[in-house]
């Protein structure tokens, strides 16, 4: 006799949350994802029931739930944590076999991960308590040179020079592009400037542990393609990006969940 | 023109009594409460916590019996060197009568303090030594009759600077690469000018007949203190904390009594031994800590982290001179002569340390060393290597630890912070990555 199996994972992210629910298969039923706001444990319950309504099924069908990204001092779910590196290393193997160097750029935080060829983690990296080096730059960034932040990577694309800016902190960094706005260089160089300085950021973290392909790119920022861009240059290797780089986190924590399961009625 | 000896030499800015009055009981009383929420939680981490813990958890408290005797002892008319660094010789200082004691600041509060003297970028141990300065938060610092200051890194350097306004310091300086032909000889009148600077701060002659049971009291000190690590090479019958809790109290305890308490400590963790009553799972990941001193009380949160996080972790050996490099190596003595135990206090605390202010054509490959040892020894399954903010020393050398490292296949972790409290969250978070990497490791 074989229950269904449906688990839950979810990432509460710094910007957003995302929720992920899979069956038994590892197949994915329904995503969602709620902007984490000052209440972050009412933001975790809005997308759960959000990915529930898609998947179209009751919360009691739900075996189990598996957290990372921040915790939660009083979590609406009895969830396991389980850390965001652990949870990348799950995902980023999991869509790519011969993954062993997985980056993820988000909103404030960068993170690279390092595996060994049987996919288990042997080394990791977190950007060091500044968010130039991840998303929220680009947003101060394109708020400094009043561009629509979607915007930002296909203008960069158009510069056929980058200005040079500084990146080793937002506020800094932001008085750069002032400067260089004051000198008049054109927009697309500055934009692409953005990019190259927190690639460069992204890239030095990563040679700590080793540039190793298959390297792949998720989170929000693994989205922008004037990011991407730069990286690749950078890291000067190719970089493979998942569909729904944004819930690789979440993804990660629910296959951790399915293996535990799995394990566990394997046992029995 | 008052005061025109010491006035002119002041680098801090003046902190009106009012404040001291002010800071000093409030920084006092929330002290006083973190170190009994530690002790509390040390507890609560352990059930079965080894009994004869009891003393060394009374002795932590910076403010309890330990300043009594202190103040009773100077009372007494006895001397009390301060010294904020593991190259103080210890065995001139009790053969002359005086009481050493280490002044290092672990207050996170005393550092933000710290901050209105020296630029925030400075090593966090030193901001907070000037910061409890400032409100003579610190007695063993205040009871100091000297400093004796090591110029190991640029932080030390400075600092004595900063405190020679309050306080006579004693220099020494040392060599940093240890194998040349003028180092020893150097050193060696560095400490013979320490003892000519005893003997007249004392009015006591160092001599064969007080020297001798002062090495000799050092030694059986090093002896227990090898004993208790010892014990932490297989089934784990201690946690890292509450053995480095019984090495800080080193630094300011009787030495004598320090060493009888660790012996009897060391009887009963023997009796467990052959009980085999472990303090944790035999599969907990077993890790070791390198790099910038931690001192009590504040800055325990790393060795609480490894140890009450999720998946936890045990600490089982450390590369610290704040803990396990304290009293390491003994001084070794072939003639009791004065010359010849000069040469060996000499010896011991120039060849024996590991600290990354030195250097060679290998780089610092005692610390190197020392690292592969203790992991082979303790069978360590992963590092943690961990550096304050300004600690340029330990910052730089995580490169080459690391190389040594991979090469053995020992993962190692690089995790900085500072004297705050705030990051707790993000050490959380990266501690726990790093130990359900060891575990997954394990697993396979």
């Amino acid at each position: 006799m074989t229950e269904t199996i449906n688990v839950v994972g979810f990432d509460i992210g710094t910007q957003s949350t995302k929720v992920i629910i899979l069956n038994g298969n590892g197949d994915v039923l329904a995503r969602a994802q709620v902007f984490s706001g000052f209440d972050p444990a009412q933001a975790l319950k809005d997308a759960v029931q959000q990915a529930l309504k898609t998947a179209n099924l009751p919360q009691t069908s739900i075996t189990s739930f598996t957290a990372t990204g921040s915790t939660l001092e009083e979590s609406p779910y009895a969830a396991t944590n389980v850390s965001m590196m652990s949870a990348l290393t799950k995902a980023g193997t999991h869509f790519f076999s011969n993954a062993k160097t997985i980056i993820e750029v988000g909103a404030e935080e960068a993170r690279a991960v390092k595996c060994d060829d049987r996919g288990v983690m042997v080394d990791f990296v977190v950007n060091e308590r500044c968010a130039a080096g991840a998303g929220a730059f680009i947003e101060a960034m394109a708020r400094a040179l009043e561009v629509k932040m979607e915007d930002m990577g296909s203008l960069s694309l158009t510069a056929e020079r980058a200005s040079s800016i500084n990146a080793t902190c937002v506020i800094f960094g932001e008085s750069d592009v002032v400067s260089l706005i004051h000198k008049q260089e054109p927009k697309s160089e500055i934009a692409r400037a953005v990019y190259d300085a927190m690639a460069d950021r992204v890239s030095a973290m990563v040679h700590r542990i080793g540039v190793n392909p298959e390297v792949v790119l998720v989170g929000g920022v693994a989205k922008d393609i004037g990011f991407i861009t730069s990286l690749k240059r950078k890291l000067g290797v190719n970089v493979v990006i998942p569909e729904f780089s944004e819930y690789a986190g979440a993804l990660g924590a629910a296959l951790i969940g399915l293996t535990k399961n799995n394990k566990a009625v394997n046992k029995n | 023109m008052k005061n025109n000896e010491i006035e002119p030499k002041k680098i801090m800015p003046e902190t009106t009594q009012k404040e001291i009055n002010d800071l000093k009981p409030t920084l006092q009383a929330a002290s006083e409460q973190i170190i009994a929420q530690t002790i509390a939680r040390l507890k609560k981490a352990t059930p079965n916590r080894p009994k004869e813990l009891e003393y060394f958890d009374d002795m932590a408290n910076l403010f309890g019996t330990r300043i009594k005797e202190l103040e009773q002892a100077k009372a007494e008319g006895k001397k009390i060197v301060g010294y904020n660094c593991i190259f103080a010789p210890l065995e001139l200082i009790l053969a002359s009568g005086a009481i050493p004691v280490r002044i290092n600041s672990g207050w996170y509060d005393t550092a933000k303090l710290g901050d209105r003297v020296v630029p925030v970028e400075v090593c966090s141990i030193i901001r907070s030594t000037i910061g409890a300065k400032m409100i003579e938060l610190s007695s063993f610092l205040e009871l100091s009759d000297v400093l004796i200051t090591v110029l190991t890194c640029d932080g030390m350097t400075k600092l004595s600077e900063v405190l020679g306004g309050y306080k006579e310091v004693w220099r020494l300086s040392n060599p940093r690469v240890k194998d040349s032909g003028q180092a020893l000889k150097f050193w060696n009148d560095e400490i013979k000018q320490i003892k000519i600077n005893l003997e007249k701060l004392t009015g006591n002659k160092i001599t064969v007949k007080n020297l001798k049971p002062a090495i000799l009291k050092t030694q059986r000190a090093t002896k227990a203190f090898r004993r208790l690590q010892d014990l932490r090479k297989d089934g784990v019958v201690i946690s890292g904390q509450d053995a480095m809790l019984v090495t800080q109290t080193f630094m300011w305890d009787d030495i004598d009594r320090w060493t009888e308490k660790t012996n009897i400590l060391c009887d009963e963790l023997e009796r467990r031994v052959q009980e085999k009553e472990w303090i944790c799972p035999a599969d907990t990941p077993r890790v070791m800590v390198t790099g910038t001193p931690m001192f009590w009380p504040d800055n325990w949160k790393l060795p609480s982290l490894v140890e009450e996080g999720n998946p936890r972790g045990i600490l089982v050996a450390d590369e610290l001179c704040s803990s396990e490099r304290i009293i390491y190596d003994p001084v070794g003595v072939d003639e009791w002569t004065m010359n010849d135990m000069l040469t060996a206090i000499s010896e011991r605390y120039l060849m024996a340390c590991t600290c990354p202010c030195f250097t060679s054509q290998d780089g610092n490959e005692d610390r190197i060393n020392w690292l592969l040892t203790k992991i082979k020894d303790h069978k360590v399954q992963g590092v943690i290597y961990y550096v304050t903010r300004g600690c340029m020393l330990y910052a730089m050398e995580y490169t080459t630890v690391k190389r040594a490292l991979d090469k053995i296949n020992i993962p190692v972790y690089y995790l900085d912070t500072d004297y705050t409290r705030e990051d707790a969250g993000q050490l959380k978070t990266r501690v726990e990555a790093f130990l359900e990497m060891l575990t997954a490791q394990i697993d396979i």
